[in-house]
């Protein structure tokens, strides 16, 4: 069995925030140097991390494989995973919305195309609308699918709104509110309790400090 | 398929010479473990109609591999024992009135997420009890599964019992509507106190039923959790629940070591009666083997005897080894 608390942290847009919360909650207390590493410590050797892809992380959390993790709600949403999710660690906010490009008027379309990296979400999304839509599932530069006709919209995330207008593209509507989460392995969260719950406690503190 | 290389479906594997010996062998130590306790073997049949798979808050049946008989009826390869159990006690054993105690042995058969690894055939032991209700029929399962954890060398592993009384009860006195109820329960599934206390707040749950649920959402110990439970929850189901696990702790004083009391967990699909519980082992990634009481399982066949059962994940427990 091994002694440190292993947790996964997402590579790219939400890493350095995971990495400021932590420091701030005295986890991490190198203020995140040997993040460049594959896997890094704290120093008391209580807590381990490892920077996975973020997509994977619900995968190494559910087995096992790593006891908690860092991930975005969209990633989370997309498919079911059989994990716990104590905490919202209100990072990495964005919006997961529907986009069209301007003038367009997607309640005239018959059959209306929708690219996304979220084809679940999106289909439950228009599917509580009860409207049938047909999803282009795509891995990323949503963006472009409508301005070179592969789709009449997309459901994509958006922080500033600038990719979109610099694509033509307005929102629509907004499909949900998106965050990062702090997630923990079902067996972990029994048979290290202490740890779990001593590091959503700390990382809790940081996070609603001033509500 | 390419015919050069002949393969297995995803999902299943085949067990060869060592491993087939170690299988048996340890098939053969929980065999001792059952007939010393009055336990006798049964092996229901392979195939199931499917419908036996969709009783009594089932949700077995979506994972089952399904096929159709020459009449078109709908058959499902064994996804679980216990409603097979539950279907043999009440077809081919259900005129006997006196205590069943059964043991089986056997793969079942899942259809899983191609993803994690996952595998579509596992080994399952396990027990079923059929008969009055009781806590010491509670006390004699849970007993005969940590001996048998014992046997197979697993004597650090330990049980986190429950009871499915205990947020049904509050649950049942929030009066809520059901797709607010299911929401609920999704939630207390979660573990996140806070979006949970927010949403009760938004339904108009009184704060001191928020406090009940603050309280158990951190009830995961030793005996002393029942007691400071019982000193915050109010519903009369909940009270006799708690008042239960009380008596199972005092049964299992002797494996006290061995048991955690853990309060924090739900029946989301309101499918245990009674007590429910998961073992664990600390050098495992995942649970052992789960169990309780279903005592409404038997009477969706027809036959109305309360069980309690367990049953254990042998692949998990052979796992590195």
């Amino acid at each position: 069995m091994r002694t440190a608390l292993l947790i996964g942290l997402p590579k790219g847009r939400l890493f350095q925030g995971a990495i400021d919360l932590l420091s701030r909650a005295g986890i991490v207390t190198d203020g995140g140097q040997g993040s460049r590493k594959l896997t890094f410590s704290d120093a008391e050797g209580r807590h381990e991390f490892v920077a996975l892809k973020p997509a994977d992380i619900p995968i190494y959390v559910e087995s096992g494989a790593v006891d908690a993790g860092v991930v975005g709600s969209d990633i989370l949403r997309e498919q079911d995973y059989d994990v716990y999710e104590p905490l919202d660690l209100r990072i990495g906010l964005c919006r997961l919305v529907l986009a069209a490009p301007d003038g367009a008027d997607l309640r005239e379309r018959e059959h209306l195309r929708i690219a996304t990296k979220y084809p679940r979400t999106a289909t439950r999304f228009f599917a509580a609308r009860n409207r049938h839509t047909h999803i282009v599932r795509l891995e990323g530069s949503v963006e472009i699918a409508p301005l070179l006709g592969l789709a009449d919209a997309i459901v994509d995330l958006v922080e500033t709104g600038r990719t979109l207008r610099e694509n033509g593209l307005r929102v629509v509507e907004d499909v949900a509110p998106i965050s990062a989460k702090l997630i923990v392995n079902r067996t972990a969260m029994k048979t290290r309790n202490s740890a779990i719950r001593s590091l959503i406690t700390r990382l809790d503190a940081v996070v609603y400090a001033n509500s | 398929m390419d015919p050069l290389s002949p393969g297995l479906p995803p999902g299943f594997r085949d067990l060869a010479f060592q491993e087939a010996a170690r299988r048996r062998a340890l098939d053969g130590k929980l065999a001792v473990i059952f007939d010393t306790h009055g336990y006798g073997e049964v092996l229901p049949s392979g195939i199931e109609f499917l419908d036996v798979y969709t009783r009594g808050n089932q949700v077995i049946s979506e994972r089952a591999f399904k096929f159709l008989d020459r009449e078109d009826r709908l058959l499902a390869l064994r996804a679980d024992f216990t409603p097979a159990v539950a279907r043999m006690v009440a077809t081919r054993l259900g005129g006997a009135q006196e205590a069943l105690r059964i043991w089986y042995s056997g793969n079942v058969f899942r259809r899983v997420k191609p993803r994690n690894g996952g595998y579509a055939e596992c080994w399952q032991v396990g027990a079923e009890l059929v008969a009055e209700s009781s806590v010491e029929h509670d006390c004699e399962v849970l007993t005969i599964a940590l001996e048998c954890l014992s046997a197979l060398g697993m004597g650090t592993a330990g049980v986190h019992i429950n009871h499915a009384g205990v947020f049904r009860g509050i649950l049942n006195a929030l009066e809520l509507p059901e797709d607010a109820r299911a929401q609920l329960k999704s939630e207390i599934d979660h573990k996140d106190a806070r979006a949970l206390a927010n949403h009760l707040e938004e339904l108009g749950v009184p704060a001191a039923i928020g406090e009940q649920v603050h309280v158990l959402a951190r009830s995961i110990g030793g005996p002393e959790v029942l007691r400071e439970a019982a000193s915050v929850l109010k519903d009369s189901e909940s009270q006799s629940a708690i008042a239960h696990l009380q008596r199972v702790a005092n049964g299992l004083a002797g494996l006290s070591e061995r048991v955690t009391f853990d309060l924090t967990e739900i029946d989301e699909l309101e499918y245990y009666t009674g007590i429910m519980f998961t073992l664990f082992s600390p050098d495992r990634r995942s649970p052992l083997g789960m169990g309780g009481r279903y005592d409404a399982l038997l009477r969706t066949f027809g036959s109305d005897r309360p069980a309690v059962g367990f049953t254990l994940f042998m692949d998990s427990l052979m796992e590195g080894q």
